[in-house]
């Protein structure tokens, strides 16, 4: 059977020590390239010396969706605000996984792109590719040549086979601490498990768009403050916008239809917990309770519904959080999951980078007016007056 | 060791619905407001006391306690676990009360399955199965905060180094245990019956709270009961019912929130407010507010020497 790689890249394994503190990590010398394909719906992570076939592969992973992660070793702590770098000598990426303690690590073996030869210094091309695989590892489909092609490449060298092999170190030693005594390092695991809740299915999907991506995008961290340091833009967040005196005042003003497609997008426990009903500990809500349930409260029962959880400490969190992905490089995924257009579908003009840090929040919100300036205009257009809101 | 595990809030809501998903029975938990043994004896009966605290480093281990003795024996006579995983303390001090009350409470089948399996191991091994049972463990993720936006180590990172520390105190087998998964065994305090023990934890506690810098320490005290709407029902009392019946709805209401994904939802809501303020023609206004309101804020943070970096905060 033929093995149609999905990505392949220039890639050498590196021995781990654990038995020393920090944990010393060797590269092998051997040239090598580490590819994906796809079987039976699963994704094989492979490791190969450069001379041997595709289907004799020396590490052969079969990944289940979401187990495994690949991002670059950036160190135990974040990186404190300055481009991506490898804390060793060399540009390493470790393969790691929720379902146990096991990990492997690569290093590249094209040349470095850093204008000086900086050897540990991922370029943005180089975070592409581990962007790339960890999102194939999520389950993500993902269309590589357009990523790549997307990825504005300094040195003009379009293709991983031409560039020139980067050297081991010739000392043969790369120290590195993956903070195995670090009694925090505990893999994410299941963190963001798919909306269990009913709500629209947009908002489900939209979730899931965004916990996909925000996870390929962990060792990306130090985006947000790049962006802080280069343009000083803070910009604002949710939070300060969205404050229960703005919430609040909307919600009293709103019609049924506004209020009915809010509710929607809430866990329906909600609506049944508002209801006297004694016997609710046994209810399981499903479509159909949620829906009986939505017909039996009146609008400002409904409205109380919202503005309880518009003053709740887990909608302020709710805020936060999403700012902070904006902030981290989640806007091109946030703005497609909710179906809010932004410049530059997210991504800075260089491309291949999204926006980050307060720009980030800056052009989401742009795209929030641009979206409801069209929702108005539509509207006025079917109500064929002044297209203001009635309250019942 | 495993990995998965998230971190839940300490919450009694959070707790007690921990357990019911876990296949417990009549079991819930009270936040303990002050440490008076009258108002712990008005909640009997009770199975133990949670004690957690927030501070900077742990006590580490040592051959003789602090306060009471190590009971070695007792390690193997009951159910005492060694903690493995900081996320997982907590389930794990509640499960080292409840697991030793096996005679009292109902545990369900799920926790009794593991009660078993685990019943000849020695305590580090407890620990590990405690940290490997997908069950458990499952129930206990359910509870996490739903924020998908942060990755886990993104979040442990910029949080401060303080940790939990999660000890659980319980009368077993006429003796008043302190349940300490960083110990190397039990610490007994002296004879204790269950009716005993509101009088007779309180002063340990004192004692434990004591220990550290007034200033420094914060700290909560949930005890472990009986459902209160059996008490309840028990003395005819109406009143404390609906109270009890409409606490439990109020845990059941901040749950679904807490499990909730909120994106869908903000999304919705950042729209509907935009487009109010536009139609006002106060859009730019609202936005120029927040801005400065951020940027106070953030100057502020600035000269209290705080870290800037989480602007979002």
């Amino acid at each position: 059977m033929s093995i149609n790689p999905i990505i392949t890249f220039k890639a050498g394994m590196c021995d781990l020590d654990t038995s020393t503190s920090p944990p010393k990590i060797t590269p092998k010398p051997t040239g090598g390239y580490i590819y994906l394909f796809e079987e039976d719906e699963l994704i094989h992570f492979c490791w190969r010396d450069r001379n041997a076939p595709m289907s004799q592969p020396e590490l052969e992973l079969v990944m289940v969706p979401s187990d495994g992660e690949f991002k670059p070793y950036t160190g135990p702590e974040p990186s404190s605000g300055s481009t991506t770098k490898s804390p060793t000598n060399g540009r390493i990426f470790v393969l790691k996984f929720s379902s146990s303690t096991q990990r492997h690590l690569f290093w590249l073996q094209s040349k470095s792109q850093h204008v000086q030869g900086d050897p540990s210094w991922f370029s943005a091309r180089d975070l592409k590719i581990g962007s790339i695989v960890n999102r194939l590892l999520q389950g993500d489909e993902v269309n590589v040549d357009e990523e790549v092609a997307n990825i504005s490449n300094d040195r003009g060298d379009g293709d991983d086979e031409t560039m020139e092999d980067a050297a081991p170190e010739s000392h043969g030693d790369i120290q590195g601490n993956i903070g195995s005594g670090d009694p925090f390092m505990g893999d994410p695991g299941n963190e963001g498990e798919e909306a269990r809740e009913g709500g629209a299915d947009g908002g489900r999907a939209a979730s899931i768009a965004v916990q996909n991506f925000l996870r390929s995008m962990q060792g990306n961290q130090a985006l947000g403050n790049q962006q802080d340091q280069r343009q000083g833009n803070i910009f604002t967040t949710l939070p300060d916008l969205l404050p229960p005196a703005e919430t609040i005042q909307m919600v009293d003003s709103a019609d049924t239809a506004f209020v009915d497609n809010l509710l929607s997008y809430l866990p329906p426990e909600l609506l049944l917990l508002s209801q006297e009903a004694d016997d609710f500990s046994s209810v399981d809500p499903n479509s159909e309770t949620a829906q009986a349930a939505i017909e039996a409260l009146s609008l400002d029962q409904k409205k109380e519904i919202l503005r309880k959880v518009l003053r709740s400490p887990q909608f302020s969190q709710g805020l936060g959080s999403l700012t902070q992905a904006l902030r981290d490089g989640g806007l091109p995924s946030i703005s497609d999951a909710l179906r809010i257009p932004v410049k530059d579908g997210g991504f800075t003009r260089r491309g291949g980078v999204p926006q980050g840090g307060g720009d980030a929040v800056e052009a989401f919100m742009d795209g929030v007016k641009a979206s409801t300036k069209k929702e108005n205009e539509a509207k006025k257009k079917d109500e064929g007056e002044d297209g203001k809101m009635e309250t019942d | 060791m495993s990995a998965g595990w998230n971190t839940i809030e300490s919450d009694a809501g959070v707790f007690t619905y921990l357990l019911t998903n876990l296949g417990v029975r009549d079991v819930q938990f009270e936040e303990l407001i002050a440490l008076d043994a009258d108002l712990l004896r008005q909640q009997a009966p009770i199975y133990g006391v949670i004690f957690l605290f927030k501070y900077p480093t742990g006590e580490k281990p040592s051959h003789t306690p602090r306060d009471g003795s190590f009971d070695y024996e007792a390690a193997e006579n009951l159910f005492f676990a060694a903690q493995t995983i900081q996320n997982a303390c907590g389930t794990q001090a509640l499960l080292s009360v409840l697991l030793n009350k096996e005679g009292e409470v109902e545990i369900g089948e799920g926790l009794r399955e593991f009660r078993e399996f685990t019943g000849a191991f020695p305590s580090e091994l407890r620990g590990e199965a405690l940290s490997n049972s997908e069950l458990i463990r499952d129930v206990h993720n359910s509870f996490a905060r739903s924020s998908p936006f942060i990755s886990e180590e993104q979040r442990l990172a910029t949080e401060d180094d303080d940790v939990y520390h999660f000890i659980a105190y319980t009368p077993l087998n006429g003796v008043l245990y302190e349940l300490d998964g960083l110990q190397p065994a039990p610490i007994a305090h002296g004879a204790c019956t269950p009716d005993q023990f509101p009088d007779k934890v309180i002063p340990v506690l004192q004692r434990r709270i004591e220990r550290y810098p007034a200033n420094e320490i914060r700290f909560n005290l949930l005890a472990m009961v009986r459902d209160l709407r059996i008490k309840a029902q028990e003395i005819g009392d109406q009143n404390m019912l609906y109270q009890e019946e409409q606490k439990r709805k109020a845990w059941r209401w901040e749950n679904a929130l807490r499990r909730h994904n909120f994106v869908g939802f903000i999304g919705e809501v950042v729209k509907g407010v935009a487009g109010e303020k536009i139609k006002q023609g106060d859009y730019d206004k609202w936005i120029e507010d927040a801005k400065v309101k951020t940027r106070t804020r953030y100057e502020e943070k600035k000269k209290a020497g705080q870290d800037v970096e989480e602007v979002g905060a």
